[in-house]
């Protein structure tokens, strides 16, 4: 256990914002991942030079520090391993400055993707990378993850809207990387080694984002297919047909029941669906792009098209996706839904194999697992429903996610599309980048030589990710 | 320790991926920003109850204690999880191991020994015969002018109903965490309150004489939506729905449309209709934690005042009180007035 100066803490954020108290390091000590493991104390930092003081004090005294947003990453990214302080950073969450003539925006890393988004409709800008959890999730864990989502597609992940960060460092120095440009060629590029550092090589407490115009058209189309192949043909056919939909998005058959089940949204019972959308300035281009895309589908034997442009019912398709992850935990027969394999990303014209593979992985491992996701980037959603208060469900788990990553590298694919790798996707990551890994360690010692940031995660996580933390299920043994 | 009334509910918990959907506007987590307050934090500190995890303690009963049962979580929750139940059994579980409060404990006394949450020996119920049931409630029993009201504005209506000597519905020791004292509470409550359907007067009754006592009740609103003649009243005003209204009985068009004939123009708060925010008074929260139940109804009184109206309209006395009280405090903290007043006080100007 760590010795900690907590009225240290308590003199550098104000008594009110630091917590050592059982109920809240309980509830602190997991995210939504299958992981579970608990600070020593919960901070609240309210600005910057907060953030320097507790980094310095850590530091001095080789204390372990967590960032944390809204805590819902999957992999166990929030999830104090070594124990230490927590870094809740939502009480900074101040939108700083709105410049759409620059095509940007400067926000404290706890403001919530969906609030930035409502503050800036009335430019008629957005901020494009939309996780599903947009409604929760801050932009610090979006730049913590390199979280994307359902319009990656088109405009890219959090790396792609990131100009520039303002970062404290493990020794409590303040740094601004980047820029206010789209273009920078001004050495390395930094700030982009920060996005996706899942919190291990410094605390980031401002950032300069890039903003696009809120298109005037979108339309959607909704289509059925009975085999997934067909379905796998019309996603890579559209993407390499010079078409840019702005989503594309598949759930297959264990996820439509399951939408079906929590939401009654009424999906048919094909083996797959895919949602398309098209956005644009001018209507025509959209509607040409739209119509493109139709006719893919029919010939590779879609059915049930339908195409809208109404505003309320693109909402409606677009809740039920949002919602398709929670949902699975509805599926039923005691299953419920776990974040694991979740994210992986292979090459656009292997979807369906991998679809088809992940259910195979599942049958021969006693679990279900789904598979959707943003697919027009080759990015696949899985989660595996099983009951896990059994023990013998986990060592299911942990062999259908190992054949799973072995599968996803055998076709030329990554272990981590978008949710990032933390804890339950360290092993296969280690296997997928073996090469890299001295590299990435080199960059870690340099920035945070006494391991104080988000320890023991990435590239320094545990072999076994059953053993990494302990689980926050109430697993008994049995069968 | 022991946790008989969470272990119904393991599957349930388990069913919860803690994405903190519920968390979004989950009133106590907007008030106090730590996670721990918010709607997932309390299933994981139920979860934990449950598994051994935690010993119960004090900060852990506060915890769960500060909730307002508004059910915004439940209503945010895709996996569907009930999230409320949980609160409440983890609740009871937490007063079977002395976890009660002192208040609450008064109020479940009070029930017990006078039959109203008050503990008052005088309270009456307006007695009269008539042909459809009416259960009046501690809230209206305590506020007799509103009642004598209600019942004139179903006389008016050609509604003749029956009042009889009435105990509370109970409601109190299912979300204080009293439930072995409900289940008893229950069979003196059916020997006073035989009937299979009754007219109600308050949200929360409506509720709980739906799911706890098995009672076809229908809130009076229901009733004389169609009765109700048209009116010109000419007014401005914003509706706060009450959580048990337009969450719990999902009751949202039906009080509009009463204003709407009244000739009153609703403007809508930022939050509204299934998505309305608590006013801070439910769940005994009130009576727990009345800083934060405070706090929570200064939030929803600015809502109402960024309407631009001048009166905030609602269903539930226990909404017009904290409400009132909110709107007292904005006019001393921010010196901006609104009016708080109950549909019945419009109804009935509306008919005269
Ligand atoms: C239902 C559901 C749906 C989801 N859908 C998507 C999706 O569509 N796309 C997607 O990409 N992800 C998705 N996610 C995963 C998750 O929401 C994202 O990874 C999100 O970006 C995490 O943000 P957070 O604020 O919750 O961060 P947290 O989980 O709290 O933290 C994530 C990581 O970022 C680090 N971090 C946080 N703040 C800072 C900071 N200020 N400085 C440095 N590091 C920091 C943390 O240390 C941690 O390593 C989903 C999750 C859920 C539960
Ligand atoms: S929204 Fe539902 S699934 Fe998500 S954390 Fe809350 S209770 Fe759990
Ligand atoms: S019932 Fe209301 S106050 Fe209680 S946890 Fe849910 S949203 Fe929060």
């Amino acid at each position: 256990m760590v010795e900690l100066d907590i009225e240290k803490l308590r003199e550098i954020v104000g008594k009110e914002n630091v917590s050592d108290d059982i109920a809240d390091l309980y509830v602190y000590s997991s995210d939504a991942s299958v992981h579970q493991a608990m600070p020593s104390v919960v901070v609240r930092p309210g600005k910057t030079e907060e953030v320097q003081e507790i980094l310095r004090y850590a530091n001095q005294n080789k204390i372990p520090v967590v960032a944390r947003g809204a805590g819902s990453g999957m992999s166990g990214h929030a999830v104090p391993i070594d124990g230490g302080i927590v870094l809740d950073m939502k009480r900074m969450n101040r939108i700083l400055d709105i410049r759409p003539e620059d095509l940007l925006v400067k926000v404290e890393p706890g403001v919530i993707n969906d609030e930035l988004n409502k503050v800036l409709k009335p430019h008629n800008f957005f901020f494009p990378p939309t996780p599903s959890s947009g409604n929760i999730c801050t932009i610090g864990g979006m730049i913590g993850t390199n979280a994307s989502g359902n319009r990656a597609v088109k405009y890219g992940g959090t790396r792609d809207a990131v100009l520039g960060l303002k970062v404290v460092l493990a020794n409590g120095d303040l740094v601004t990387l980047g820029t206010n440009t789209k273009t920078d060629a001004s050495g390395y590029q930094l700030a982009r080694l920060i996005v996706g550092s899942e919190g291990t090589l410094g605390i980031v407490v401002e950032a300069t984002l890039l903003i696009s115009p809120l298109p005037k058209f979108k339309a959607m189309a909704v289509a059925n297919f009975d085999k997934l192949e067909d379905a796998g043909n019309a996603i890579s056919k559209v993407m390499s047909s010079g078409i840019t939909p702005s989503m594309v998005e598949l759930m297959d058959n264990v996820a439509i029941t399951a939408v079906n089940k929590a939401l009654g949204l009424g999906l048919p019972d094909v083996s797959a669906i895919i949602i398309f959308e098209c956005n644009g300035m001018v209507k025509e281009a959209v509607d040409y792009e739209m119509n493109a895309i139709t006719k893919i589908c029919e010939v590779h034997n879609g059915s049930g098209i339908k195409m809208t442009d109404d505003p309320k019912e693109m909402a409606r398709i677009y809740e039920g996706r949002k919602k398709l992850f929670p949902s699975l935990s509805r599926f039923g027969d005691g299953l419920v839904s776990t974040s694991l394999a979740d994210d992986m990303a292979v090459p656009v014209s292997k979807i369906a194999i991998a679809v088809h593979e992940i259910h195979e992985i599942a049958k021969r491992n006693n679990v279900v697992m789904s598979a959707y996701g943003h697919c027009g980037s080759g990015l696949i959603h899985t989660k595996i429903l099983m009951d896990p208060t059994k023990e013998s469900q986990w060592e299911d788990a942990k062999k259908a996610v190992a054949e799973t990553y072995e599968f996803v590298r055998s076709i030329g694919g990554t272990t981590s599309g978008e949710h990032g790798i933390a804890l339950s996707k360290a092993p296969a990551m280690k296997l997928e980048r073996k090469d890299s890994l001295e590299m990435m360690r080199a960059i870690k010692r340099a920035l945070d030589p006494n391991n104080i940031l988000n320890p023991h995660k990435m590239m320094d996580a545990p072999d076994d990710w059953t053993t990494a933390t302990r689980l926050r299920y109430n697993v008994r043994g049995g069968q | 320790m022991e946790a008989k009334n969470l272990k119904k509910f393991e599957q349930e918990m388990n069913t919860c991926i803690r994405c903190a959907y519920c968390s979004e506007e989950c009133p106590v987590i907007v008030q106090k920003g730590w996670d721990t307050d918010g709607a997932r934090g309390k299933v994981a500190l139920s979860y934990g109850l449950l598994s051994g995890d935690l010993e119960p303690t004090q900060s852990i009963a506060d915890k769960l204690f500060q909730c307002t049962l508004c059910r915004n979580c439940e209503s945010k929750c895709p996996s569907g999880v009930e999230v409320c139940d949980i609160i409440t059994s983890a609740r009871a579980d937490l007063v079977e191991k002395g976890y009660a409060s002192d208040i609450h404990n008064t109020v479940i006394k009070n029930i017990k020994e006078t039959g109203n949450i008050y503990g008052d020996t005088e309270v009456m119920a307006p007695l009269q015969e008539g042909e459809v049931p009416l259960f009046v409630g501690c809230q209206y029993l305590s506020r007799p002018n509103k009642t004598k009201k209600y019942i004139k504005i179903l006389e008016k209506l050609g509604i003749n109903v029956k009042v009889g000597r009435e105990i509370c519905c109970g409601f109190p020791m299912e979300v204080l965490g009293f439930k072995d004292d409900l289940e008893k509470h229950k069979g003196q409550f059916k020997v006073l309150f035989p009937h299979k359907e009754a007219i109600t007067l308050c949200p929360t009754c409506t509720v709980f004489l739906r799911v706890g006592h098995d009672v076809d009740a229908k809130h009076i609103l229901q009733i004389i939506l169609d009765k109700l003649p048209e009116a010109n009243l000419d007014m401005k005003v914003t509706f706060h729905d009450p959580c048990d209204f337009s969450r719990g009985l999902k009751i949202i068009d039906e009080p509009r449309q009463i204003l709407e004939k009244l000739g009153v123009e609703v403007v809508e708060m930022k939050n509204n209709k299934g998505n309305s925010s608590c006013c801070g008074g439910g769940g005994g929260l009130l009576m727990s934690d009345s800083k934060l139940s405070d706090d929570i109804a200064l939030a929803r009184i600015r809502q109402a005042i960024d309407t631009g109206a001048d009166t905030v309209i609602t269903t539930c006395p226990t909404c017009e009180t904290v409400l009132k009280k909110a709107a007292t405090q904005i006019k001393e903290l921010e010196g901006k007035d609104i009016v708080v007043r109950n549909i019945e006080d419009i109804i009935w100007k509306g008919l005269k």
